[in-house]
């Protein structure tokens, strides 16, 4: 049935008349194409702070860690998820979890969807995560999921901490998608950018965060 | 969704006297028309940021059907499964079909229009597998059984007194509140445990990328990224004209979007599927299936005119600025498109015969094509579809008008092509056109002519023309020179 209605559809299309495509007229290159690495964070964090995205900058992965130990203790952590990425895993959080009484599930820990869905859903209460960029355009980040980032980590919590290199910062969303995309060979089964928290204001105009995603979210800019 | 487009005037009526409706049309799209005009200001340069937006949608247009085959080969090599669905129904029956194999018992969904359009709640409810809309818009606006009042806050005129109780009843909302942020928690807390326990999550497409195969959702709840990323099967829907050329038009069409939608610079979220989910992910879908619907359009294709209505990227801008969806808002409009946007969409998608007023309810001022990233002409096709219906259209299905109407303006056309027949009809016609004059308009003539004077005045007729003046002033002159007029 299928076979015929794409042919049927496709058929119509192409016995209408052709019309010519028009070249693209010429668009001034964006403004952030020549920001600097600073210019860029300055920017991101300026776009990020607005949606209410909290950003925090440190120089290396320890003092990250040392970050993370604080913000858990402002909100009281006790139970989270992080992702297995390249950023986050070479941190060892279980073991900074551990020496801390802050459970950390990582989504290894997990045989199925079920379990993993029970834990993000209703045990934990943040998810942290790297993210492959941060697009300092509009304060966006960029994160490629796959077995090692699950897409849930940073979406059913209510909280989401992400944590980025500023090696990875580009300035407009294409540099990020070329990166990601590429030359089209091997491209992850999901893309997310994330900027801000979930929001909403469906009642009465009335905006507030935390409509079905995390209330909060933190990022630290490592670098 | 009932179809009530045959009785725009008299929604119009009820909803242009309706304080809830009038508070928010007064306040939210100018809000959102502003904010869109500052972060347009963040392009170096707006006017040609938004032509280039209204060239990538004419290529679309342009090379629809190759984009299509693009698409399709690029997301079967993702391992995405592909179904083409010629109508609504055999749209709906595919999401059926698929629901019923994997004994679901309900599905979650992301707002998405074309399944508004499909009528695919209805379809869900009736063979018993229970539809959650979880855009809270739409979520309410789906429990009251209402059509979409703004594309973008489909509930937003609805008084929070009205949602308090249908949360109290429908969703076992225990304190009640008026509070809109308690309100929303609510919808919150009932919708996670959907999203908890889901196994079939049902979303539709922002843009649908033909160089790499893959499909964009641009959202700010995060409703849309729980429906992709917790059940077993995704199934997105996709009107024929979603597909865009490459991954950098769709970057573009997104700051696009983003503005003219909410006023945002982005979304908060935007996620881009290719595929199914990869070996060794915990979650997003094993399977993925993207409905492509066509329901009419390849038809519409083949009119020149009419099909650049398929430019259209449902952003919604053209709302905010229409002179007339800002006095009655989106109910009148009677179906899932609303505002010019509706206009446009809704004529070709239902028949010229079923959507009279809709192509009419238009002042053709141009606010909605002065904004438009697409580049829809509106103006100009509502005049089209007005010719077309008016000469009855079989493939528009226009209504046609009845013989002596086109006789009459046969007429007409052939007096006012000659000078004499035309001065004659003017002498024949000011005695008594003028009798209906007061104080020098006329505003109302009774009998056949009296629904033109519905909203309008015609001043009376002149007591001489031009012709006449200027023959007795040449007479006058050459009798000795002018006297003058007093």
């Amino acid at each position: 049935m299928e076979r015929g209605a794409r042919e049927e559809i496709l058929g119509r299309l192409r016995k209408a008349p052709r019309t010519t495509v028009e070249p693209r007229p010429e668009m001034p290159p964006l403004r952030e194409l020549s920001l600097d690495r600073e210019e860029m964070v300055a920017i991101f964090t300026e776009k990020l702070t607005a949606e209410e995205g909290a950003v925090y900058r440190v120089g290396n992965g320890g003092a990250a860690v040392a970050r993370l130990t604080e913000i858990a203790a402002e909100e009281k952590l006790e139970r989270v998820m992080v992702s297995a990425d390249e950023v986050v895993a070479p941190l060892d959080l279980p073991r900074w979890g551990e020496e801390r009484g802050i459970t950390v599930f990582t989504p290894g820990d997990f045989s199925d969807r079920d379990s993993f869905r029970d834990a993000v859903f209703d045990d934990v209460q943040a998810g942290i995560t790297g993210a492959d960029y941060a697009v300092a355009e509009s304060g966006t980040l960029a994160i490629a999921h796959d077995a090692r980032q699950p897409r849930l980590v940073s979406l059913a919590p209510v909280m989401h901490i992400a944590l980025v290199p500023v090696e990875r910062m580009v300035a407009v969303y294409e540099q990020a998608v070329e990166k990601i995309y590429g030359d089209g060979g091997d491209i992850p089964s999901q893309v997310t950018f994330i900027t801000g928290p979930s929001m909403t204001a469906d009642i009465q105009g009335r905006p507030f965060k935390g409509m079905h995603g995390p209330r909060r979210l933190v990022v630290i800019l490592i670098g | 969704m009932e179809i009530r487009t045959t009785i725009f005037n008299e929604v119009a009526e009820r909803e242009i006297r309706n304080p809830y409706a009038r508070l928010f049309l007064k306040a939210m799209p100018a809000v959102i028309a502003k904010r869109r005009t500052v972060v347009m200001g963040s392009f170096p340069d707006p006017v040609a940021a938004q032509a280039c937006g209204q060239s990538i949608r004419a290529e679309v247009v342009a090379r629809l059907p190759d984009l299509l085959e693009q698409f399709e080969r690029n997301a079967l090599e993702r391992g995405a499964k592909i179904l083409w669905a010629r109508d609504a129904r055999e749209a709906c029956e595919m999401v059926l079909a698929l629901a019923k194999e994997r004994d679901v018992s309900y599905v979650t969904k992301g707002k998405s229009m074309v399944t508004e359009e499909m009528g695919l709640n209805d379809a869900l409810a009736d063979s018993g597998i229970e539809p959650f809309e979880t855009d809270l818009g739409e979520f309410i606006a789906q429990q009251l059984r209402r059509p979409p009042f703004h594309i973008v806050g489909p509930a937003i005129n609805v008084p929070v007194e009205e949602v308090r109780d249908l949360f109290m009843e429908k969703i076992g909302m225990e304190k009640p509140t008026t509070d809109p942020v308690e309100l929303g928690y609510a919808a919150r807390l009932f919708l996670r445990d959907k999203f908890h326990h889901a196994a079939l999550g049902v979303t539709g497409v922002n843009m649908a990328v033909a160089e790499t195969g893959t499909i964009i959702n641009l959202e700010n709840e995060g409703n849309i990224r729980f429906n992709k990323a917790s059940p077993r099967t995704q199934i997105s829907i996709m009107s024929i004209e979603k597909v865009v050329p490459t991954m950098a038009d769709a970057m573009h069409l997104i700051r696009l979007l983003s503005r003219n939608c909410t006023g945002q610079a982005i979304s908060a979220y935007v996620s881009m599927d290719s595929g199914p989910k990869g070996a060794g992910e915990i979650d997003g879908p094993e399977e993925l299936f993207i409905i492509i619907v066509d329901n009419g359009r390849s038809r519409i294709y083949a009119d020149p005119v009419a099909r650049e209505a398929l430019r259209c990227i449902r952003c919604g801008g053209c709302l905010n600025l229409c002179p007339v969806y800002t006095k009655i808002g989106g109910y009148p409009y009677g179906w899932a498109y609303s505002g010019p946007m509706g206009q446009v969409l809704t004529p070709l998608l239902l028949g010229l015969d079923r959507t009279q007023d809709l192509y009419r309810a238009c002042t053709l001022c141009g606010a909605c094509r002065e904004v438009c990233p697409a580049g829809v002409d509106h103006p100009s096709i509502f005049l089209y579809y007005r010719s077309k219906d008016v000469e009855g259209d079989r493939g528009l299905r226009g209504k046609r008008r009845p013989w002596w109407e086109s006789r009459l303006f046969g007429l007409w056309g052939r007096a006012a092509a000659h000078s004499a027949l035309w001065n004659l009809g003017v002498r024949v016609a000011r005695p008594l056109v003028n009798r209906y004059s007061r104080g020098g308009v006329i505003s109302r003539m009774g009998g056949f002519f009296q629904g033109w004077f519905r909203s309008r005045n015609l001043p009376v007729m002149a007591e001489e023309t031009f012709h006449e003046r200027w023959r007795r002033l040449r007479d006058e002159i050459s009798a000795g020179g002018p006297k003058g007029e007093a």
